[in-house]
């Protein structure tokens, strides 16, 4: 006989499933990865103009979200197709478990495919626009801004994409939604990120307020998607 | 205590105005096959989905294996699985690893040797490492088939089962569901009259939200059901 596994349990199982998809297919990953490659190369010529490396320096943390932001919208949007694609989530909702841990699963899923995704395009970044700047002491910092931002954007999209991923226009409805949503979040972390890689001495009187608006906004909106994602499921 | 796996009183799904299934009593006796006829927007779907957690009533009780719907879904799903004319199953996975997942999240104890029993019995098991996309839509529905199963439930909802089986499947998928008839109640929702009535005990048609006709097999005048069935559907959508 059967007996309902706990939650952390569930949780596990369902994470597991999608790392071992991912794992398979390279799906998610292959395509966000590429994707992240061309917005490189569409910053490559619009920026040809600029004289020397120190004109990218202090829109270097802007155009590095909205590369994060472009590139997690197309994962997020795949990230539910698939488990619409053959009716899998119905089976999944057919198990007696707690919604949040359908929820917390897709949230981790995402957040390590945007994170991958995130380390690889960074450097790479580095590599073409800022590579004649030398790196700044305090450029280790730029994980928590980096990590903050992916959390939010992974919870707050996933919860998002479970609403639009049955609707016809998904593509452009997940956009439309997501990102006003992040907006307070994309500017606090932006704001970090240029601190970091400018890297003047004073760089914390900006980082310090941004990262804490970032895990602010990372806290309410995590439990505000966890809370409702049991209704947006169900309906 | 009735020895009813299905039951339900007064059942009313309201879609704003429109009643898609009105006033809905049943008694299904456990070990029992309920075919359930009607035509396109009869609420045939709507009532399984009802039943199956899926979806909630507006008005009126439901209980399944002796748990209602309403209050204790997660005690109905425990005891319930579903087999539709969509597979429910992951197109990337291997159909072992499919069955692992559900086997896992149910809490199946020994869920590998489960899973490897279920994939023989379904006729599967030479291909448990191939990834279900490559899967003909026979196997997939015999795969879907070994998913729903997995939890060894109580009650089988069947949703057009049979939709897009070709001939030689539809066979293989009549005998499964035979060698899984013993000690379960199942429902099937299906259009197809002679392949329903062939498999029931009890025969439901559905028309508008309402039921027209509910009796067991052994006190039907086929002839005189099917004449039943033919004037709804013919009666036209609800």
């Amino acid at each position: 006989m059967a007996s309902k596994p706990s939650a952390w349990r569930q949780y596990k199982i369902l994470l597991a499933k999608d790392l071992r998809r991912e794992f398979h297919t390279k799906d998610m990953i292959t395509s966000m990865g590429v994707y992240a490659l061309l917005v490189l190369i569409i910053y490559g010529a619009a920026l040809g103009q600029t004289s020397s490396s120190l004109d990218v320096l202090q829109m270097s943390g802007g155009l590095l979200w909205a590369l994060f932001v472009l590139t997690s919208l197309l994962g997020l949007n795949r990230s539910f197709s698939y488990e619409r694609e053959a009716a899998a989530l119905d089976g999944i909702l057919l198990v007696p478990m707690d919604r949040g841990a359908i929820f917390l699963a897709k949230a981790t899923s995402n957040f390590l495919f945007m994170l991958v995704v995130e380390v690889i395009a960074l450097p790479v970044f580095w590599f073409f626009f800022l590579a004649n700047t030398g790196l700044p002491a305090s450029m280790p910092y730029v994980a928590v801004p980096l990590l903050l931002g992916t959390i939010g954007m992974a919870g707050v999209g996933t919860l998002l994409s479970t609403i639009t991923a049955a609707t016809r226009g998904k593509d452009i409805l997940l956009a439309v939604l997501f990102i006003p949503l992040i907006f307070p979040l994309l500017y606090a972390c932006v704001t970090a990120t240029t601190a970091v890689l400018v890297g003047s001495v004073d760089f914390m009187d900006a980082f310090f307020p941004s990262v804490a608006l970032s895990a602010g906004y990372d806290v309410v909106m995590l439990l505000a998607s966890w809370a409702l994602y049991d209704f947006v499921i169900s309906a | 205590m009735t020895n009813a796996a299905i039951t339900t009183s007064k059942l009313t799904k309201r879609f704003g105005d429109r009643k898609a299934v009105d006033a809905v009593s049943l008694e299904v006796p456990t070990g029992a096959f309920l075919s359930i006829f009607g035509p396109n927007g009869a609420g045939k779907t709507t009532l399984l989905r009802i039943l199956s957690t899926a979806m909630h009533a507006t008005e009126g009780s439901v209980q399944v294996a002796g748990f209602d719907v309403r209050e204790q879904p997660d005690d109905v799903r425990a005891h319930i699985g579903l087999i539709s004319h969509d597979p429910m199953l992951y197109p990337d996975l291997s159909a072992l690893e499919n069955l692992m997942v559900f086997a896992q999240l149910y809490g199946v104890p020994n869920p590998e040797q489960r899973c490897l029993d279920l994939l023989d019995a379904v006729g599967l098991k030479h291909r448990r490492l191939d990834v279900a996309r490559t899967f003909s839509r026979g196997m997939t529905q015999r795969l879907s088939i070994a998913r729903a199963l997995i939890h060894d439930p109580e009650v089988v909802f069947l949703d057009e089962p049979y939709s897009g089986l070709d001939p030689h499947a539809v066979d293989v998928f009549d005998q499964l569901l035979a060698s899984q008839r013993e000690g379960r109640t199942f429902v099937m929702v299906s259009h197809d009259l002679q392949k329903g009535l062939q498999l029931c005990t009890h025969a439901l048609v559905m028309a508008k939200g309402k039921v027209v006709s509910f009796q067991p097999k052994d006190a039907m005048d086929e002839a005189a059901f099917a004449e039943v069935y033919r004037q709804t559907v013919g009666a036209g959508v609800a």
